[in-house]
């Protein structure tokens, strides 16, 4: 009953959950409940940022093993959520491989809010936290309007490279740029808070917590990992800002 | 007045990061407020502690608290609430300005900024660790107790 079909099917919606920001926990609780669920004899799961590895043996002596590799995360919690009701249905309902294929399907097609919003979303993110850490109401309108800029800037960069840390060195020297401009030009008065609205958009601050998360709860590799990945997308932000500060003249720190 | 504004930019903010987890519907709604509670909560524990580390630490277990709760009324992982409303404190300020010293070399105050960042940074990820273990005891209990009541009718 349990073959290398039906494996590939549930390492797919653990990939998946993994991708839309699923805890790496929850996804090896998922995968071996799924697995156990149709009769193995035991299930081996090691899940870490980058890499989910399942063996599965069976009661008549045969070994599966199967491995995804991720590459990059899109958080999206609308889909973690129907995921995470799939792998419940099919640990309650052992359904047979079409209907998990009709599933995922129908799960893959759901798209986050449009780009449109998005330009949005970043406007209000920035305008928020430039009045949140104490700018006034014209930082935050010219944090909001470089924001839209700033989104502008990501989906650019992403269509040349697909390095996350160039594409950050990239937009944060951009919108650093933009910003000290900005203010010489009497748009806005306080650089800092207009840039540190923008710089909670971009810097991996959830990232680092949850890498913090993981290595107090146990998964220590996948912890330092995503600790790692997070100190360096921090550093390649504030060479970004420190090359536009350098460039223009604008005063921080 | 500070903190009315604070505590109500925070509510966008978290609003603006659940919609950019691809948070839906009236889910947006509970994650917006868990924003703008852990941003209350961090203020309140404020005039009766002066302890940075622990005021955040007091938050992130009452928010984590609240996603959990709300978790439970919609019938969806935790995940779905607790990212964004943890944004108000995640402490991605205080890391940018220890990179921003590491970069400029200036070592003294690169430590003491990363030390800083790390304590706020091991208050959240405490205080959200300690609140769904109390969480998952109290989980036990209920269904414990549930199914004893039903042995008993």
């Amino acid at each position: 009953m349990f073959n290398n079909q039906l494996l590939s099917r549930i390492l797919d919606i653990g990939e998946q959950m993994l991708i839309s920001g699923a805890e790496i926990s929850r996804v090896e609780d998922s995968i071996s409940r799924m697995c156990i669920a149709y009769q193995v004899k035991r299930v081996d799961v090691l899940t870490i940022t980058s890499v989910i590895q399942v063996s599965v043996h069976l009661e008549n002596g045969e070994v599966f093993t199967q491995s995804r590799r991720i590459r990059a995360y899109a958080t999206n919690l609308n889909k973690l959520d129907k995921l995470n009701k799939l792998s419940r249905n099919i640990c309650s309902s052992l359904p047979d491989l079409e209907y998990i294929d009709k599933e995922l399907e129908e799960i893959n097609k759901e798209q986050p809010y449009s780009q449109y919003a998005h330009y949005l979303i970043y406007a209000l993110v920035a305008g928020s936290f430039t009045i949140f850490f104490g700018g006034n109401m014209a930082d935050g309108l010219a944090s909001a309007m470089i924001g839209m800029l700033l989104k502008f800037l990501v989906n650019a960069a992403q269509k040349v490279d697909k390095n996350l840390l160039m594409i950050n060195i990239f937009c944060s020297f951009a919108v650093g740029a933009v910003a000290i401009f900005a203010v010489q030009w009497g748009f806005g008065n306080n650089l800092e808070k207009i840039l540190i609205g923008n710089i909670m958009l971009m810097i991996p601050g959830l990232a680092l917590t949850t890498s913090i998360r993981d290595m107090i709860s146990g998964d220590t590799i996948s912890g330092l990992l995503r600790f790692s990945e997070a100190i360096l997308l921090a550093t390649s932000i504030a060479l970004g800002f420190g090359l536009a500060e350098i460039l223009f003249g604008g005063r921080l720190v | 007045m500070m903190s009315i504004i604070q505590i109500f930019t925070a509510f966008l903010a978290a609003l603006g990061f659940a919609m950019l987890y691809n948070v839906r519907g009236i889910k947006l709604l509970y994650a917006a407020i868990g924003g703008l509670l852990s941003w209350s909560v961090n203020l309140l524990a404020g005039y009766w502690l002066h302890h940075e580390a622990f005021q955040f630490f007091i938050a992130a277990f009452s928010v984590t608290i609240y996603a959990e709760i709300c978790a439970r009324i919609n019938k969806t992982p935790t995940t779905t609430f607790l990212p964004a409303s943890i944004i108000p404190l995640v402490p991605g300020g205080a890391l940018y300005y220890s990179m921003q010293y590491a970069v400029n070399s200036m070592l003294d105050e690169f430590l003491s900024r990363s030390l800083y960042t790390a304590s706020l940074a091991i208050a959240i990820a405490a205080g959200i660790l300690l609140a769904s273990s109390i969480w998952k005891v109290w989980l036990t209990a209920l269904n414990f107790l549930e199914s004893g009541l039903k042995r008993y009718k």
